[in-house]
């Protein structure tokens, strides 16, 4: 997937930062089981449009609706650019089809 | 979780009212979303509008435009009418007591700093008010050196009336109180609270931003010497209206002035009412719309208001029902307007609300609100709550849908 846009929402109390990305393709159940990698995936898939949510290891968390072509990021105060980047890097690994590489 | 009056006791012992089929006693929407979501945020705005008022709007847009007391034509009609059908709904005999405004923060913010509060000033407010009430309130404190008292929630969830008492008996040149919470639903007993205040010498000050069109608002039964309040809430107008009632007994400071159409040979602007605190070209197309939805509330007013009422309870009784929703206020036999907050087990606040929105397509609101002190005395502080809250508008599928989609929220944290 390609990120085409990324928007800085709001500034948390807490220090972390809230951003929207958006992609060249929609949300796939595929791409969105290529989110592991980040953390604890929840997929629910029966609800009327799926919904997923990632608690990452390092305090990252990404929510988002299958079908949408964006999703929402919440990074920490702590390491937040490099979770940043290590975020973007793993939505470039998911291909055009779809699937996690 | 601490919260107010949140027993079993409290739930079991209000009555639940049977939900009506739309069919026989619901006023008829015209418009739906064309992208089939429910809406239940009507304590943000009402939606849809009343019938007539997109007409109206559009009409207003569509004429050659002409401007009040500078064009003979329609337009001063439009504003008189506003002007006068908003006084029948307050039943105040005098409509020129009615100042037209952008919304209800224009209307507070034209009540405090017009009101002569006089030197070292005690201002009473509570935890329940928007900030369109507290932070002009800030403002004041910050800026005129106001001193500030704010009354807080008894185990019951009423306002503290010991506090109230308290407050009062320092002196307060000015009381400010919503009459219906926008996060709870629940109205306050003004009539009752202004009675007092105004026996302590104070002004009184109603924020009626949530009540107006859902309950009576008649400011001389309610003891209010300024009522203010909004057109695009529950008389279901357009934004950018409202209105501030100022008691004739009171003159308000001009803080805001310049061209009025009228007694332009004038080097001050007129002292009249109410071109005293009206200035500048009004929102003309808004206030045909507003006219419009008031046209239309005169005539289907009550069972309008008796749907909502039905609408709220049996959202709260249900709701209350469903394991792993929590009810802040739950005190079902409360007087209230539509609007009814909770969270759900397993979800915080705001993802609760978006996974209702974007997975379920129910519109609802969730967080502070803009109130951000009630939440520490109802229990939902820091985050805040899911808000759903119904007009006469809404359906029973309405309510049904935005009940399962709750319900399956609850499930999935269940099966965890």
């Amino acid at each position: 997937m390609r990120i085409v846009q990324v928007k800085k929402v709001e500034d948390c109390f807490d220090g972390s930062s809230v951003y929207r990305y958006w992609f060249d393709t929609p949300w796939t159940r595929d791409a969105i089981m290529g989110l592991k990698a980040l953390g604890d995936l929840e997929y629910f898939a029966d609800f009327p449009r799926p919904f997923f949510r990632v608690c990452g290891h390092r305090g990252l968390h990404v929510k988002g609706v299958e079908g949408e072509d964006n999703c929402q990021a919440i990074f920490p105060k702590q390491g937040k650019e490099e979770i940043q980047n290590e975020f973007g890097d793993l939505i470039r690994t998911i291909n055009e089809t779809g699937t996690a590489i | 979780m601490s919260t107010i009056g949140q027993d079993s006791s409290d739930i079991l012992a209000a009555s639940a009212e049977p939900l009506r089929t739309t069919t026989s006693n619901a006023p008829e929407r015209l418009r739906d979303d064309p992208k089939g979501r429910v809406y239940l945020n009507a304590a943000a705005t009402g939606w849809p509008r009343a019938p007539g008022v997109v007409e109206a709007v559009t009409e207003a847009l569509t004429e050659i435009p002409t401007h009040p007391g500078r064009t003979v034509g329609r337009v001063e009609d439009v504003v008189t009418e506003c002007r006068h059908r908003l006084a029948s709904l307050l039943k105040v005999d005098d409509p020129a007591r009615i100042v037209l405004t952008m919304h209800a923060t224009h209307a507070l913010n034209l009540a405090f700093a017009g009101v002569d509060l006089g030197q070292n000033a005690h201002v009473v407010t509570t935890v329940t008010e928007h900030n369109s009430v507290l932070r002009p309130i800030n403002h004041l404190q910050q800026n005129r050196g106001v001193r500030v008292s704010v009354i807080g929630l008894d185990q019951t969830g009423s306002l503290d009336l010991d506090a109230f008492d308290r407050a009062l008996a320092d002196q307060p040149a000015l009381v400010a109180i919503n009459h219906a919470s926008n996060v709870t639903g629940r109205l306050n007993d003004v009539a009752s609270l202004f009675a007092k205040a105004k026996a302590a010498g104070a002004l009184t000050l109603l924020d009626a931003s949530q009540s107006i069109g859902a309950v009576d608002v008649h400011p001389v039964t309610l003891h209010a010497d300024l009522v203010a309040f909004t057109g695009h809430k529950g008389l279901h107008g357009p934004p950018g209206t409202g209105a501030l009632y100022v008691t004739p007994h009171l003159t308000l400071r001009q803080e805001f002035v310049g061209g009025t159409g009228v007694r332009s040979d004038l080097a001050l602007h007129p002292a009249e009412m109410p071109t005293r605190l009206e200035a500048g070209t009004p929102n003309v197309p808004a206030l045909a719309g507003l006219a419009a939805a008031l046209r239309w509330l005169e005539q289907h007013g009550e069972p309008f208001r008796a749907r909502q009422n039905q609408l709220a309870v049996h959202l709260r009784h249900e709701l209350a029902k469903l394991p792993g929703v929590h009810l802040f206020d739950p005190r079902i036999a409360e007087r209230r307007i539509g609007a009814t907050s909770f969270c759900v087990d397993g979800w915080s606040v705001d993802e609760a609300g978006s996974v209702l929105e974007e997975s379920f397509g129910i519109v609802c609101r969730t967080g502070l609100h803009c109130a951000p002190l009630i939440h520490a005395a109802i229990g939902s502080a820091p985050a805040g709550t899911i808000r759903f809250s119904v007009s006469g508008f809404n359906r029973d599928e309405d309510l049904e849908q935005g009940l399962a989609a709750v319900s399956q929220l609850t499930a999935c944290a269940l099966s965890k």
